[in-house]
């Protein structure tokens, strides 16, 4: 009995084989009818703000313009090729990455710049409110001289922590402290959510922390987050660190960076009203966006609600995305 | 503590084995001292120099991702694409069609289905897992999601098996092929994910079928390593005794081979339905949807919801686990006696099984269930205020919990890691070089030593040595808090059945647990960069050293027990004397499979603070720099293979004098 169990096993490998094969076949017959707008595929990131883009445009494409909405959420760089193979149809929040840019919009054309989405990205370090008043000093980097042991950690030594941001983001701040001849250990948080956690609890207890942070930013309000004056911008200055060379180079405050939206070729040439409308949506300040994204993610909002909530509010806005 | 008296104890087999690590740990020691003089002497004096790396290889592997990037997006790509295109055209709706049937029978239709399939084939008790589990997916209101997850991983998991198992039994009947590929089985386990999801995603684009590529690229290795195993198993006069009475090579493998290594290739599969559950999050980073999805956007717009998903896929891994045993058990030939009236007995349940299901979905249908379900019968609400208010608690500074945690971790980072770390990083590279060598070869062996010096050489040459001693300084620790605590609850584990019934669960939990979630947590109990990462490193190597000391102290030969009680030795003495130092190559395995999963979550442990490599890794995806990612991933697999043959070759070494 037990010897036939082999040929059994083949046999079910191959039936197996046999099956998977006829279901792929007859996958491609589940294709989706096209209707006037059709299905659109949005790509959501990693963070509040991303949310509350996906969750806003999703709701006016679905509810004023019959679209189909369906939501991915694959990471930055990969969602360019996502973008390229047709697969995710916009991104509506990008900060920007140089080489992607560079090889997929400007010299492939296989991802279209859609634009800013009115939102003014902005990169710096920041403490929080209280050590600002402890400490007015802290207003600009020159006040942080000397001072550095104020934000000692037990990983830091004698030096004082700064704590770095997520691996996705852009950061120069080891060369920046290099080149400001600050004392500080660069220390990494990891990941966003496990920066926040961190924040969040050394704010909780009232400790000094100095960040790698940013706006647009819903949590900013929360932890009364202010940020400290770095040098001005001069002509030629590097925000990309690791890129090498002379530190002075990256001695200047981060460029604020107008937020993009990206398309795919593929959808630009679709012809869906979708288009149109999302080149032009926009958000009217920075402020709103933090709103929405505290409701999604500091008061546990469903993004769907929450979408619903700030367009009703905000009718003359989204009106004028639909003209 | 000296060998004469287990000498005393135990003269039968025992006596001429004289523990290996016995007059090797005192070298070791030695050579350990001599770097520490050297680190003292020479400090911060000596780093990894420039003229010894080679800068421009960064730049030639970013040269080639823009190159394959062009290549593919260009106006008439090579066939070379649509090669792959179709592959993942032909794995996205293999996924998709599993996904429409699990959705479209509802879930009325599924559980059913599912529990009394379990049923039919793995009694009671995995019946009971499966029901579990789908109660668990309709409660937590993730029932979209869930049936997403359990579609990727049928998918994965199948075509992981499809391709495995034959490559296994290959394996298993060819050394020379065994050989071959155990080089590329390793890196497939110890290159972090995250360093191919680029190259994946260039390939095979993003979607389902992306993500069940990344999942079986960790999934396939226990699935031919283990079919490989019971292949070589199988007694080797079993194996004569058929090949003399004429067998032909094919016969001995259908009829005597592969039936009797059934169930070490059903363990296979097992190990293969773990490893692809654990990959359910970063699966969801390309495309695989799911409760991977709901983990990650979790983290930062609803945490409570994220520990739910992470809950859904531990249950999910439990329950496949515990269900694949159980049928493997009942069906195993070697323990079945069909009689004829057993036969058609059986033949009628299997036809209750599949009227009963068909009779379910009927009704299901009819009443519209999926209509019903998403409005009124999930507690997610309810379930998630309640681990909200457990987060919240974690999250508060002020309670007593977290000043037991934080000190610890400040303890553990000011006296453990700080100087460790301090003593890799700055000590003179050559005398770090020379003392991993000194100490691989003390303990292994000439051909382990010289690899480890391969390793470490290639480490610097590509420019990662710093960033590598950061991650080995925290690999070292983990792995050694792993170890101890591993080796205790597999002692125990082994001399007390409860214990062991109470591990299993705990083992399967940690192993499976999406590694995010419950690092967070960690984050706010411990805000220290190093100390969360490491905690989870620990709490996903540990169940495998449990798992391999119990099975190694359990596997002591019981002539030598015999013997030894025969002498008048406690328990106590048995188990200190006898069982523990006879089980020193289980322990070493036990070492040697901790250093591979700690690892295995140096990127994750990067996410949340940790630095090093797995930072560097996660940078290298997700901000486009590939050639530093692959880099530093070169870099950990460089550094798990030195670590792999320092313990692994004791291991071989060990076996051949015990024979």
């Amino acid at each position: 009995m037990s010897a036939n169990v082999g040929s059994r096993l083949s046999l079910l490998l191959g039936a197996s084989l046999a099956t998977m094969i006829a279901l792929a076949l007859s996958g491609s017959a589940f294709g989706s009818a096209a209707q006037s707008c059709g299905t659109v595929t949005l790509n959501e990131y990693g963070w509040a703000g991303s949310t509350a883009n996906t969750y806003v445009a999703k709701y006016v494409l679905e509810k004023r313009l019959g679209c189909t909405v369906k939501i991915t959420k694959i990471v930055e760089v990969p969602s360019y090729q996502a973008m390229a193979d047709g697969k995710i149809d916009a991104v509506l929040e990008d900060w920007g990455y140089p080489d992607q840019y560079k090889q997929y919009v400007t010299r492939q054309k296989t991802v279209v710049d859609a634009g800013s989405n009115g939102l003014l990205g902005h990169i710096g370090w920041f403490i929080p409110g209280y050590l600002l008043k402890q400490y007015p000093q802290f207003k600009t980097w020159r006040g942080l001289k000397g001072k550095e042991s104020v934000f000692k950690t037990p990983e830091s030594g004698s030096q004082g922590t700064f704590i770095g941001g997520d691996p996705s983001f852009q950061q120069k701040d080891k060369e920046l402290i290099e080149a400001l001849g600050l004392d500080f250990k660069h220390v990494t948080a990891g990941g966003y959510a496990a920066q926040v956690a961190r924040a969040t609890q050394l704010i909780k207890q009232r400790k000094p922390v100095i960040m790698y942070w940013w706006t647009p930013e819903y949590l900013n309000a929360q932890l009364k987050l202010v940020e400290v004056q770095l040098p001005p911008r001069f002509k030629g200055c590097n925000d990309v660190g690791g890129s090498g060379g002379d530190v002075k180079q990256y001695r200047c405050k981060y460029a604020s960076v107008p937020l993009k939206k990206l398309f795919s070729k593929e959808f630009v040439q679709s012809g869906s009203p979708a288009v149109k409308v999302l080149r032009k949506l926009k958000w009217p300040s920075n402020d709103a966006q933090n709103l929405v994204g505290k409701w999604i993610a500091g008061d546990g909002m469903k993004p769907d609600k929450a979408a619903e909530r700030w367009v009703k509010a905000n009718a003359a806005i989204v009106n004028a995305w639909l003209k | 503590m000296t060998t004469v008296a287990a000498d005393r104890i135990a003269p039968t087999p025992v006596a001429a084995h004289r523990p290996w690590w016995r007059g090797k740990l005192v070298q070791v020691a030695v050579v350990v001292a001599l770097m520490y003089v050297a680190y003292r002497i020479w400090a911060v004096e000596y780093p990894w120099p420039e003229r010894l790396e080679w800068n421009a290889l960064t730049g030639h592997l970013d040269a080639f991702q823009v190159w394959l990037i062009d290549q593919r997006n260009a106006e008439d790509p090579s066939f070379v694409f649509a090669a792959f295109d179709a592959i993942a055209t032909f794995l996205d709706n293999i996924v998709n069609w599993f996904e429409r049937l699990l959705l479209w029978l509802t879930w009325v239709g599924t559980s059913v289905a599912g529990t009394l399939l379990a049923l039919r084939f793995g009694g009671w008790r995995a019946a009971a897992w499966v029901s579990a589990a789908f109660a668990t997916f309709a409660l937590t209101g993730l029932w979209a999601e869930s049936m997403q997850t359990l579609a990727l991983m049928l998918a994965a998991v199948g075509l992981s098996l499809l391709i495995g198992i034959p490559l296994g039994v290959v394996a298993g009947l060819s050394n020379r092929f065994s050989k071959a590929i155990s080089p590329v089985l390793d890196a497939m386990q110890i290159v972090p994910t995250f360093a191919y999801l680029i190259p994946v995603v260039v390939l095979f684009s993003v979607g389902p079928g992306a993500a069940v590529v990344a999942t079986m690229i960790y999934a396939i290795p226990p699935a031919i390593r283990i079919t490989a195993l019971g292949i070589r198993r199988v007694a080797v006069n079993t194996v004569e005794a058929a090949a003399s009475m004429g067998a032909t090579r094919g016969q001995l493998l259908t009829k005597v081979q592969l039936p009797l290594s059934r169930r070490t290739t059903l363990l296979g599969a097992n190990q293969t339905i773990m490893f692809a559950l654990s990959m359910v999050v970063i699966a969801g980073l390309i495309g695989g949807g799911g409760l991977g999805d709901v983990v990650t956007s979790g983290l930062y717009t609803s945490p409570a919801l994220a520990v739910l998903a992470g809950v859904a896929i531990v249950v999910m891994a439990m329950a496949l686990d515990r269900s694949t045993e159980a049928v493997a058990e009942r069906t195993d030939p070697t323990h079945r006696h069909l009689t004829e009236r057993r036969r058609r007995k059986l033949r009628l349940v299997t036809l209750a099984t599949v009227g009963g299901a068909g009779l379910a979905v009927l009704i299901a249908k009819t009443v519209d269930a999926a209509a019903i379900y998403p409005a009124t019968a999930t507690a997610q609400e309810w379930l998630v205020e309640r681990v909200d208010a457990a987060l919240e608690y974690i999250q508060d500074p002020t309670t007593f919990l977290f000043s037991i945690t934080e000190r610890f971790g400040t303890f553990v980072v000011v006296h453990l890691l700080q100087p460790l770390l301090q003593f890799l990083v700055e000590a003179p590279w050559f005398t770090t070089l020379a003392g991993v060598t000194a100490i691989a070869f003390v303990v292994s062996g000439v051909r382990p030593a010289l690899t480890t010096f391969a390793m470490f050489v290639a480490i610097g040459v590509i420019g990662m040595w710093e960033p590598a001693m950061e991650t080995f300084s925290q690999v070292l620790v983990a792995t050694g808090v792993a170890v101890l605590i591993g080796v205790a609850l597999g002692v125990a584990a082994a001399e007390s059945n409860a214990v062991s019934k109470v591990m299993r669960p705990v083992n399967d939990v940690f192993q499976t647990l999406p590694q995010l979630v419950y690092i967070i947590p960690f984050v706010y109990l411990t805000p220290i960069s190093y100390v969360p990462g490491i905690l989870a490193s620990v709490l996903y190597a540990f169940p495998a050293v449990v798992r391999l000391v119990e099975r190694g102290v359990r596997d002591v030969a019981p002539d030598s027990v015999e013997a030894a009680r025969a002498y008048g030795a406690t328990r106590l003495q048995v188990l200190v004397k006898v069982k523990i130092p006879l089980a020193g190559d289980a322990v070493m395995l036990g070492v040697n499979q901790g250093i591979v999963m700690v690892l295995g979550v140096v990127v994750i442990a990067g996410l949340v603070g940790s630095g090093g490599l797995g930072y560097l890794v996660a940078q290298g995806l997700q901000r486009g720099q590939f050639g530093l990612g692959l880099l530093a991933s070169l870099a950990i697999l460089a550094l798990g293979i030195a670590l792999d043959r320092v313990t692994q070759a004791t291991r071989r070494a060990g076996r051949e004098t015990i024979g």
